[in-house]
């Protein structure tokens, strides 16, 4: 099928939604209502349910934190505080990145211009927060533990060879998936902007 | 005729583009529908900017493709959308008349597109000229016609492709 082949079906499809009006005033008044203009905010509560669960879990650490008797697991906390916190922020920055509609004037490339570079930008946020991710998961394996129990794992020198094995194996996996789910998005935002920036 | 009736009547004698835009840039039913109310919406913000240096079905499609583009930061985020769904039935009718499959077709090829391509090959579709579409999108009236050209050198590449590998 040429170009001249999708015209002719595009001419037909024009037809056929050009026969049959769907807009009545009524319809346009209720869109033009902002009572009916609140998916975003339904698309934000996973990621502010994120935010809640990390908080919670900031919470839950320090109160937990005197539990803690040694440097190792009291400085493996600090960083499992440290990355919940990272992990709300970076939640929290793609609600409003989610809810900024830009100026609709612009001209179509702009507005192209503007969603690449923002695409690039999430894809390297998502990208740290599956790092943090994983450092959060080794930091939970380490802590829950001596929270719940008063047991100290790292001390069983098993866990250690279970730990080395199964999770370098683990993070080999996982990274090579993070990077195969998000380079073809990415060098499709980085072409697009290599396209617009000649024009 | 206050600014509420004027909006309405330009909706109602443009509402053909709206429903072409979103069925372009969307590919279930329901993402459709969500974009054809975000588009109004949208269109209805930004009433007041539109100055008539243009008309306004160039006005419209500049406001509606920029929508969709922006529509696409949510598009794999789905929710149930608002109640409207119901409401817009009526476009659902069309299905029966071989719409869907229609469309089907004409995604499989727009999609190997990038965005810029996409909006551009839509537009020419629509049979807007290489002005029009120069002011829709933003880039001079030559780079449309190159880049038309290009498009239509990768469309029949990509045939030949298909063919090739027996789809």
């Amino acid at each position: 099928m040429e170009l001249d082949d999708l015209k002719n079906t595009w001419n037909n499809m024009s037809n056929e939604v050009q026969q049959q009006p769907h807009l009545n005033t009524e319809k346009i008044n209720q869109m033009t209502s902002s009572k009916y203009h609140s998916r975003i905010k339904k698309i934000a509560y996973p990621e502010m349910a994120g935010i809640f669960i990390c908080i919670t879990g900031v919470a839950f650490t320090l109160f937990n934190f005197s539990k803690l008797n040694t440097v190792f697991f009291q400085a493996t906390a600090v960083v499992a505080i440290a990355v919940l916190l990272l992990l709300s922020a970076i939640s929290w920055i793609s609600i409003r990145r989610l809810n900024v509609t830009g100026d609709v004037n612009k001209p179509y490339a702009a507005t192209l211009k503007n969603f690449a570079v923002q695409k690039i930008r999430f894809h390297k946020l998502q990208k740290i927060n599956v790092t943090l991710s994983y450092l959060l998961l080794v930091c939970i394996i380490i802590l829950l533990p001596k929270f719940f129990t008063g047991k100290d794992i790292t001390s069983n020198n098993s866990f250690w060879i279970f730990a080395f094995s199964i999770g370098y194996i683990f993070l080999l996996f996982y990274s090579k998936w993070v990077a195969k789910y998000y380079s073809k998005s990415l060098r499709q935002a980085e072409n697009l902007l290599k396209e617009l920036a000649t024009e | 005729m206050d600014k509420k009736e004027a909006f309405i009547t330009a909706i109602q004698n443009n509402e053909g583009l709206i429903y072409k835009i979103a069925a372009v840039y969307s590919n279930a039913i329901e993402d459709r529908n969500d974009l054809v109310q975000e588009i109004i919406y949208q269109l209805w913000k930004s009433f007041d900017s539109f100055k008539q240096q243009s008309s306004i079905s160039t006005w419209m499609y500049r406001v509606a493709m920029n929508v969709a583009i922006y529509q696409l930061k949510t598009a794999k985020r789905k929710v149930t959308t608002v109640p409207l769904d119901e409401q817009l039935s009526n476009f659902h009718d069309t299905e029966n008349s071989g719409f869907e499959e229609k469309l089907q077709l004409l995604r499989q090829h727009l999609n190997n597109l990038n965005l810029l391509d996409k909006g551009i090959v839509m537009l020419y579709l629509d049979n807007k000229s290489y002005e029009e579409i120069a002011q829709i999108t933003g880039i001079s009236e030559t780079n449309v016609g190159t880049k038309i050209s290009r498009i239509k050198e990768k469309l029949k590449k990509q045939i030949i492709k298909n063919y090739n590998y027996g789809t």
